[in-house]
Parts: structure tokens; C-alpha cells; sequence
């Protein structure tokens, strides 16, 4: 049974989890002075001080926790974030990661952070044994597919690891999302009943792409049938109809359609962005895809993704300095975007720029980190008396 | 206001005469007396020595490729536990090994300062054996043995010339006082000790006055302020906790230089530590972070600079993780004794330096500050503490990139000698500072506020002709619209993708609103106010750079915050004396009779070219190690840089 928790301490987890860091760590102050051996507020603290980046001040609570509750999980993930994110304490990070992939072991994160602790500490075997534990227990974990990316960059070059760059790009699901928003659709999903669409064009336009969204093929390719019927010659109906063979695997009919869609509208981004991807899934045809991805970057430059997307295929080309400007560009616009980190990890590992490829990989999983919101499962796993 | 772009002028062909300032450069000397370069001379190399081997080794070799390398002082440390092995007996043996490295100085022509009580985490030079464990720092007793050791080292070699000044403590053993209190009696004590046999070598003390708040929560500043030699030092922690990331470019590339300015109020300010806080860099760019920190030094009126090692430690062949790395490879030259490539340009940086005599040339003086609020002295749970010298961080770059003359000062200091003031993000400042910012925009002073969070003080109606309405708490996008162009530069619309913690929510009674966000809700006024001007900035945009990643902001909110600070600095009188189109290129003017030198300095990792535009015509550009002058002929001219690159001209107007 968890030992309860004092109402300060309610306060302060109210105050952290609405994101109001100052109010939350005043109130963690007060819950101390009451009880300063609570392992729940120092847990707290610890990851409050994350959350601002104060690494040593997360370090002393966090550690503080432990000393107090050896099995408080989340004070070891907030630990081994804060060693991570701070740097210079690969050593360290090493032990806590190892500590909790033992406590928690399906904990995915654990074992990805694990081996980028090794491989920072040059334990090159140790970290691909970790990343490649890390995709057992999640096959989708982007992260480990984009180390063990870059430890095949390291040890065969890109040739090897370019393919593997780009099946972890496949499994974001924000490549996807950018064909949405390149169609202009609002973030949220919306439900409606195909047989309400209004017998308008436009309307069954966005339902279709609706429904695609939702991986309804079927029910989308009949509404863009119907507008193809009206008008065969209708671009935007043809792109939505390249995305739907796209998703299934039928590339040569996807790339007819963007073609096909691109003779009548030659920068219509939705179709660069399939034809440029079809292209991208042959080797013979890789070539192409840089020119298609330039058009698509110059068409819809606010997208971070459409510049990731150009800067890998001339990766193919082994146009690095090109590559390079095109992920800066992305990062730019989305420093979160973790696929144009290691990216542009991978282009400078190439140039030999061994310690900003680092950085980047370490911002990489700084932003990977914070979007998981790992902490609160664990700490009200902890809190109920249980793992993670 | 628009310009109409001059039109850049390339070499044309050498001046037939050179200038009387380039023939006296000629018979410059090897090094600048007034901004010596120096280096920590440790008393072991290999791990596997003891505290008694405390230097016992023959320096000579080393001093020699010190002066070859244009080095002028070097820092060695006492050991007290092999100089008073007993109490009040002292070693003549280990004495001897100090007056052999004062002969080997003494014969290379370098000045040495004498650091009595130094932590290096090896040589164990303080754990005298019958001290019995009692805290050097604060125990009486301990402490009169020590003036007495000092008192006899400073007797001893009182007119020892190759002694230049003596330290009292490096800040791995200053970092073991709790209180200020503590640590201003040790200082007092020791130094009165000194001034007792001594009354003319400069005494310091060896502690940034920064770093070591950071780290113990000890204010050191007046036990800085009882030497008359201040210093200043990023350590590893700090750098991670400021600008944690690449050394070569953004942030971490101003972060010496932005303690260097915190660090200097009335005392001449050394930098110390010079040198790489972590191991992932190659030689080339560790020698790239080395020149960026010794230009940076010279640039912001720095009295000299020092280097973080002489010499790799020599680690013993056992596990990884004995020691800490970062303590290990930070030498200038390795255990071998091969130079890396750093100490070549700590060569180079000492021959520019020694072209600039400080009785001829004077850097521009600066009329803008950033002031650091006294908030940043609060303790936890306060976050200002840890927000604010980040969010003073980026200020400072911002006023850089805007190429602003720019000093740092503290809430409370003394503000007339600037015209332009930045207060970044702070949460709250006293009643004091609200009066005083009153007084100095009403006597013509021109001030940048953003807001900082929470509830604000009534004299911001008053002084920025705004109404407060509330904060409308976190936003994800970044969104300006600018309502009045050209009024504070050439700002532009943008929305870019960035956490804002805090956003005014405001109406103006009195200011102009220059830009809004999306929604309309003010995002920066301005208003007349006495004679000066009032800028309020309705979110914490310093804070918000820093806290989301300053390696990768938005390109829109950076030059937003650089145009702010640079218009304002310009219409206040404190801006840049020249154009230049790069931003992270950072510019340093030193004003002469005949000539001015232009020491220019890129913080950026790739090639480039700096475009400069002066108000005066350019007669000539000549590089200040001599050449041949270039002629111009015109207010503009490019200067080519490499990545991280320096050119260090003389410039002649006509």
C-alpha cells in the first residue's frame, strides 16, 4: 500500500501536471517543510527541475528521492533524463538506465536511453544490444530505429544505414500528418457519415481525405471517384487518389495518379509529396525524388517535413552540405522535429562533425522524451503502490 | 528608415606608403604587457604521482615552450602540506622545487601568480595530516597556520620579480564556504597577511564571482571586492547549466565574455579556465573554442586571459571512469608534450595582442547594459534564480548580434553611464529599480522591459504607458503582427512555432503599440516618457529563447529581439559606431588617434563574409600583424572569416 500523500503535495501535483512550474515547485517547498523525507516531493522536484532544464537541481532531488524509496521508478527516470540532458555524465546515466531497466523492464524508453548512454561512452556493441531490446518490446519505437541507424552509419557508412533512416522516418506518424495538413485539414478528427457528404466537390474533397486520414480506402476512393467522374481531369482529386494507392502499397498506380495529377497542376503539393515518396522507394528512381522534394520544400517551406524530406534524398545523392542546410531549415522551424535531428546527426557524422552529430542526437532525445510524458504513468504507478 | 545600400568596395591595389602606425608596428613587442595570456601550471602530470611529488619535475622545458608560445604568466599552486609537513616546520626541499620554478620563470622572462590554497583533486595540497581533518576554510586554528605559511612564502620572496601577484584561493577550494561571512573573514585575514610583508603585489582572489554563486550559493562578490584583482571562470557545471551544446557556435560561443561583463565592476577582471568542459570535440574545434574565448576576452575588456592546463594528466591504464575526464584532456599540450592545436592559436591570438597598446587605442565605451535583477540572488524556491542569468544570457547575445556596445550590470548598481538599459524577463523588481528606471527614462534614457511572469508593479502604467490586465498564461506559437512598421526598426510579421510561458495581456494607455499578436492583444509599445523611451515587450521573449533551445531559434524571433535592442540602443545614442550585415559576427572598436583598430570575431561554425559599413570614408584596411595595407575608398568593405574565424584590422579613415 502507498503511503498517503500530503495535501500540499496534491497541490503541487495539480500545480506540475496544468504545467504551472513556479507555483508547483513553491508547492513542493512547502509540502518539504512539512515532511522533508517524502520521496514523492523530491521525485516531483526532481522532475519539475527537469521540466526547466535545471539538470543539477533535478540530479539533487531526484537522487534525494532514491536515498529515500531505493524503488521510487520515476525518480530514476527523471535522474537518468536529467545526467542525459545535462551531459558529461555518461557513467552515470549508464548505471540509473540499467537500475531501471531492471525495476521497470518493459519500460521501452529505459532500454533506448540505455544504449545512447553507452554509445556516448563509445560502448558501441552494449548500445545496439540495448536499442535492438528496446524495438523487441516496441517494433515502432522510432528512436531506437534511428540509433541503430546511425551505429550502422558509424561502422558501414550511409549506403547501409539511409534505408533504416528512412523506415524510422516511415514509422513517424508526422510524415502522414503532413500530407493532411499539406491538404489543409484541420488537426482534429472530425466523424461524419459518408451519406451526408454534400454533392459538392469540395465537400467530398475533404471528406475523402477525412476518411483517408482514418484509413477508410475504400469509402474514400468512392468519393473521389465521383468527383474524377465528373471532372478526370480534377488535380486534387487525382493526388488524394495517389496518397490512397500510396498507403496501399500499389506505388507504380500511386505514382501514375501524381503525374497524372501534376500535368494539371504542376506545384500542387499534395501530389509532390506522393510522387516524391513513391520515387523515394526505388532505388532506380531515387534520383528523381530530390528534384520532386525541392519543389515540394519551394511549394510549402512552412512545413519542416517537407525540408527532412528533401534533405533525404540527397542524402541518397551524398549531397551533404545540401542535406545539411535542408534539415537546418527543418529544425528550424520545428526544433522538436527528432527525425531532422538525427538527420542532421547522421550528415554531420558524415562530415566529421563528430560532436554536434552528438548534440543533435541528445536534442533528438530531449524533445522524444519530453513529448512521451513518461514521468506521470510511472509517478502514479508509483503512487498506487505498483511498477510503472 | 530605409537606406539606400552603399556599394561595397573591393581591394584595389596596395597604398604606395604605409602609415606611420604600420611602421611602428613593426617593433611591437612579443607580448602585451597590458593583456598578458597565461596558464595553470599544475604540480602533477601523471595520476600515478603522490602529493609529494609536488612539482618535482624539471619545469624549465615547459617554461621554455610557454615563452615560445608568447605566454606571459602562469599560475603555480603552494602546497601546503609539502611546504609544512609539521606544524611550523617547514619542507626546505619542496621550497627549493618553488625557487626553481621561479629561476626557470625568471630566466623565460614569465611572471608567475602564486596561488596559495588550491584544490586540483589529485595533489591533496591542503590535507596537511595534522590538521586532523578540521575545515581549512573557517577552523581558527587552521587559519592562523595558514597566515603564518603565507606570511612566511610572501616575506620569503617579497622582491622576487618574477612573482606577480599572489592568489589566495582557486574556486575548487572557495567552493567549500558556506556563507559569505566565512569567506569574507578568510579573505580579510589572508590578505591583510599579505599586506603585512607586502604591501604592493596585487592580491586576488581566484573565483568568479558568477560560477560559484551557481554552485554554493555564496555570493562572493565582497570578498572579490577586498582584492584588487577580480576573475572570471566558466566552469563545466555552469556551462552545462547555461549553454549546454556545441562550442562553436550559438550561445555557448558569448558565454565567457558574458561572464567576463558580469564579472567586471570597479577591479580589472582576468578570464580564467580558458579551454574545452568536455571531451567530444576535435582538436580543431577545441582550438576554434579557444580562439573564440581569448578574442572574446580582449573584445570585452578583459585584463588578461589565462588557460585552463598546461598539460594533459597522464591518466593510469585502469578502468574507464577512475577519473573524471573532463579534468584530464584539457591541456594545450598533450603528455607527450606535443602541442595541440590550441596552443597555436594562443600564439597567434598573442601576437594580435600584442599589436594593441592600450595607451593608443580604447574601445568604444559602453552606453548599453544589461541588468541582471536582483531576483537572481534568490534562492529556491524562487526560479528566478535560475531562469534570470539564462534569459541575461540571451539579452546579451541579442545586444551582440545587434552589434551594441553592451556591458552587464546588476539591479542597484549605479546606471548613468548608460543610455540604454535591457531588463530581460525578470519576475519582479524592487521598489528601488522602479524609481531609478522612472528617473532614467525621464532624463532621456531609453529601457527594454519584457514582461517576466505574475503580477506587475503599478509604476509600469506610469513609466511604459501600458495597462496590465492579467497574464493569459502559456502559449505554443510565437505570432507578431506588426501594427506600426519602421517604428522600432524593420521588424516583420511572422508566426513561428516557440513556447511563450507567460503573455501580457495589456492595453495601451498612453503607449503606441508597435505589434500585436494574433489576436491583436499588444505584443510590443512603446512610449515616451520624459525625455526617453519605454519599451515593453508583453512576453518573456529572453526567457523563452533561452528555456526552449538557442541552438535552433526561430529565425523571425531572433531577429525581432536583435532589431528591438539595436533600434532602441541606436535612438538612445548607445548603438553600434558601424553596420555590419552578419549578426553572429561580433565586432569590437577600438578607437585611436590616427587609426582604429577593428577586432571581429565570428561565432558561427561556417565560412563567411562580414559586410561593414563605417560612417567615415575608409582610406585603408590592413591586417594589424603588418602586410600591406589594402585601400578602400569607400564606407564600405567585406571581410572574409572562417569558420570561427578573427580578422583583427587597422583601419585608416580619409
Amino acid at each position: 500500500m502507498s503511503p498517503a500523500r500530503s495535501s500540499q503535495l496534491l497541490i503541487a501535483e495539480d500545480l506540475a501536471r496544468r504545467g504551472q512550474l513556479p507555483a508547483a515547485v513553491a508547492a513542493c517547498y512547502e509540502a518539504l517543510a512539512i515532511n522533508d523525507r517524502d520521496p514523492f516531493v523530491h521525485a516531483l522536484l526532481g522532475h519539475l527541475m527537469l521540466e526547466g532544464d535545471f539538470y543539477d537541481e533535478a540530479i539533487a532531488a531526484s537522487t534525494q528521492a532514491i536515498e529515500l524509496d531505493p524503488d521510487c521508478s520515476p525518480a530514476y527516470l527523471a535522474l537518468g533524463l536529467a545526467y542525459d540532458r545535462r551531459g558529461g555524465m555518461w557513467d552515470q546515466s549508464v548505471l540509473v538506465w540499467h537500475e531501471l531497466a531492471e525495476v521497470v523492464p518493459d519500460l521501452v524508453i529505459a532500454h533506448v536511453q540505455l544504449g545512447e548512454a553507452f554509445a556516448a561512452a563509445a560502448f558501441e556493441e552494449e548500445a545496439v544490444d540495448s536499442w535492438k531490446r528496446a524495438l523487441e518490446l516496441d517494433p515502432k519505437e522510432a528512436r531506437a530505429h534511428y540509433n541503430l541507424a546511425i551505429a550502422a552509419l558509424k561502422h558501414e557508412g550511409m549506403s547501409t544505414a539511409l534505408p533504416t533512416i528512412r523506415r524510422a522516418g516511415e514509422l513517424d506518424p508526422s510524415q502522414d500528418e503532413l500530407f493532411f495538413a499539406l491538404l489543409g485539414l484541420p488537426a482534429e478528427q472530425i466523424e461524419f457519415d459518408i451519406a451526408t457528404v454534400k454533392p459538392e466537390r469540395d465537400a467530398r474533397l475533404f471528406a475523402a481525405g477525412m476518411l483517408l486520414r482514418g484509413e477508410d480506402f475504400f469509402g474514400a476512393s468512392d468519393l473521389v471517384r465521383i468527383v474524377l467522374d465528373e471532372n478526370p481531369a480534377d488535380a486534387d482529386a487525382l493526388a488524394l487518389a495517389a496518397y490512397a494507392y500510396l498507403k496501399q502499397e500499389a506505388s507504380n498506380e500511386a505514382m501514375a495518379c501524381a503525374l497524372r495529377s501534376l500535368t494539371f497542376s504542376a506545384d500542387l503539393p499534395t501530389a509532390l509529396y506522393t510522387l516524391g515518396v513513391v520515387y523515394s522507394r526505388f532505388p532506380g528512381l531515387s534520383k528523381h525524388s530530390a528534384r520532386v522534394f525541392i519543389a515540394l520544400a519551394k511549394s510549402a517551406p512552412q512545413h519542416s517535413l517537407t525540408h527532412v524530406l528533401l534533405a533525404e534524398s540527397l542524402l541518397g545523392l551524398q549531397r551533404y552540405g545540401q542535406a545539411r542546410q535542408a534539415y537546418r531549415a527543418a529544425v528550424r522551424l520545428d526544433p522538436a522535429c527528432v527525425r531532422a535531428r538525427f538527420g542532421l546527426a547522421a550528415v554531420r557524422l558524415t562530415e566529421g562533425g563528430y560532436a554536434e552529430a552528438q548534440w543533435e542526437i541528445r536534442r533528438a532525445a530531449y524533445y522524444d522524451t519530453r513529448r512521451q510524458g513518461n514521468f506521470w504513468r510511472m509517478y502514479d504507478a508509483y503512487a498506487e503502490g505498483g511498477d510503472a | 528608415m530605409a537606406t539606400k545600400k552603399p556599394q561595397k568596395k573591393t581591394v584595389k591595389k596596395p597604398a604606395k606608403q604605409q602609415t606611420g602606425a604600420a611602421k611602428s608596428a613593426e617593433k611591437v613587442p612579443m607580448r602585451n604587457p597590458d593583456f598578458p595570456v597565461g596558464v595553470d601550471y599544475y604540480p602533477l602530470d601523471e595520476e600515478r604521482r603522490s602529493w609529494s611529488d609536488w612539482y618535482d619535475r624539471d619545469v624549465a622545458a615547459d617554461f621554455a615552450q610557454m615563452a615560445a608560445a608568447r605566454i606571459s604568466d602562469v599560475r603555480v599552486f603552494v602546497s601546503w602540506r609539502a611546504l609544512e609537513p609539521q606544524v611550523g616546520q617547514y619542507d626546505e626541499e619542496a621550497i627549493g622545487r618553488l625557487e626553481r620554478i621561479m629561476e626557470a620563470a625568471r630566466t623565460h622572462d614569465l611572471k608567475l601568480i602564486v596561488c596559495f590554497f588550491a584544490d586540483d583533486r589529485l595533489a591533496e595540497m591542503n590535507e596537511v595530516p595534522w590538521g586532523k581533518r578540521r575545515d581549512a576554510r573557517t577552523d581558527d586554528y587552521l587559519i592562523q597556520r595558514e597566515i603564518s605559511l603565507v606570511q612566511r612564502i610572501v616575506n620569503r620572496y617579497r622582491s622576487e620579480p618574477s612573482i606577480k601577484a599572489w592568489d589566495l584561493g582557486n574556486e575548487a577550494f572557495c567552493s567549500g564556504f558556506e556563507t559569505e561571512a566565512a569567506l569574507e573573514k578568510w579573505v580579510t585575514e589572508l590578505r591583510e597577511a599579505v599586506r603585512e610583508v607586502d604591501p604592493d603585489r596585487p592580491v586576488l582572489l581566484g573565483v568568479d564571482p558568477e560560477t560559484l554563486l551557481r554552485e554554493t550559493g555564496v555570493d562572493p562578490r565582497g570578498a572579490i571586492d577586498l582584492c584588487e584583482r577580480a576573475w572570471s571562470h566558466l566552469t563545466a557545471p555552469y556551462r552545462a547549466y547555461i549553454a549546454e551544446g556545441p562550442v562553436t557556435s550559438g550561445p555557448a560561443t558569448y558565454t565567457d565574455s558574458f561572464l567576463l561583463r558580469a564579472a567586471l565592476r570597479d577591479l580589472p577582471v582576468v578570464v580564467d579556465g580558458i579551454g574545452v568542459h568536455a571531451l567530444d570535440f576535435s582538436a580543431a574545434e577545441e582550438a576554434a573554442y579557444v580562439r573564440t574565448a581569448l578574442y572574446s576576452a580582449l573584445m570585452n575588456r578583459a585584463s588578461g586571459a589565462m588557460l585552463r592546463r598546461w598539460r594533459d594528466l597522464e591518466t593510469e591504464k585502469r578502468e574507464p571512469y577512475f577519473r573524471d575526464p573532463f579534468e584530464v584532456l584539457v591541456g594545450v599540450i598533450d603528455v607527450t608534450g606535443t602541442p595541440k592545436p590550441a596552443l597555436a592559436e594562443v600564439k597567434r591570438f598573442a601576437a594580435v595582442a600584442a599589436r594593441l597598446d592600450p595607451r593608443r587605442y580604447a574601445l568604444a565605451p559602453e552606453r548599453a547594459a544589461v541588468v541582471i535583477p536582483a531576483e537572481r540572488y534568490e534562492p529556491l524556491p524562487s526560479l528566478a534564480g535560475l531562469y534570470d542569468p539564462r534569459a541575461c544570457l540571451q539579452a546579451y547575445i541579442a545586444a551582440k548580434e545587434a552589434h551594441v556596445p553592451i556591458a552587464v550590470v546588476r539591479e542597484g548598481e549605479t546606471l548613468g553611464a548608460y543610455h540604454a538599459l535591457y531588463l530581460p524577463s525578470p519576475a519582479a523588481l524592487t521598489a528601488a529599480m522602479w524609481a531609478d528606471l522612472g528617473a532614467f527614462v525621464q532624463g532621456g534614457g531609453s529601457v527594454v522591459l519584457s514582461y517576466g511572469g505574475g503580477d506587475v508593479d503599478p509604476a509600469l502604467r506610469e513609466i511604459f504607458g501600458v495597462e496590465f490586465l492579467g497574464d493569459s498564461g502559456p502559449r505554443k506559437t510565437f505570432s507578431c503582427r506588426v501594427a506600426q512598421p519602421g517604428m522600432l526598426g524593420d521588424l516583420r510579421s511572422f508566426d513561428a512555432r516557440m513556447e511563450l510561458p507567460h503573455y501580457a495581456l495589456l492595453t495601451a494607455s498612453g503607449a503606441t503599440v508597435v505589434a500585436t499578436d494574433a489576436n491583436g492583444s499588444p505584443l510590443l509599445t512603446v512610449n515616451q516618457y520624459g525625455q526617453g523611451k519605454a519599451v515593453f515587450i508583453a512576453t518573456p521573449i529572453e526567457r523563452a529563447i533561452a528555456q526552449n533551445d538557442p541552438w535552433a531559434t526561430p529565425t523571425p524571433v531572433r531577429h525581432l529581439v536583435r532589431t528591438v535592442y539595436g533600434t532602441v540602443a541606436s535612438s538612445a545614442g548607445a548603438g553600434a559606431m558601424l553596420e555590419c550585415d552578419m549578426p553572429d559576427v561580433e565586432i569590437a572598436h577600438f578607437l585611436g588617434e590616427d587609426d582604429d583598430i577593428l577586432l571581429i570575431l565570428s561565432h558561427n561554425a561556417e565560412k563567411t563574409t562580414a559586410t561593414l559599413t563605417t560612417p567615415r570614408t575608409v582610406a585603408t584596411v590592413q591586417d594589424v600583424r603588418g602586410g600591406t595595407p589594402a585601400e578602400v575608398g569607400g564606407k564600405t568593405f567585406g571581410v572574409p572569416l572562417g569558420p570561427n574565424g578573427v580578422a583583427a584590422l587597422r583601419v585608416t579613415f580619409g
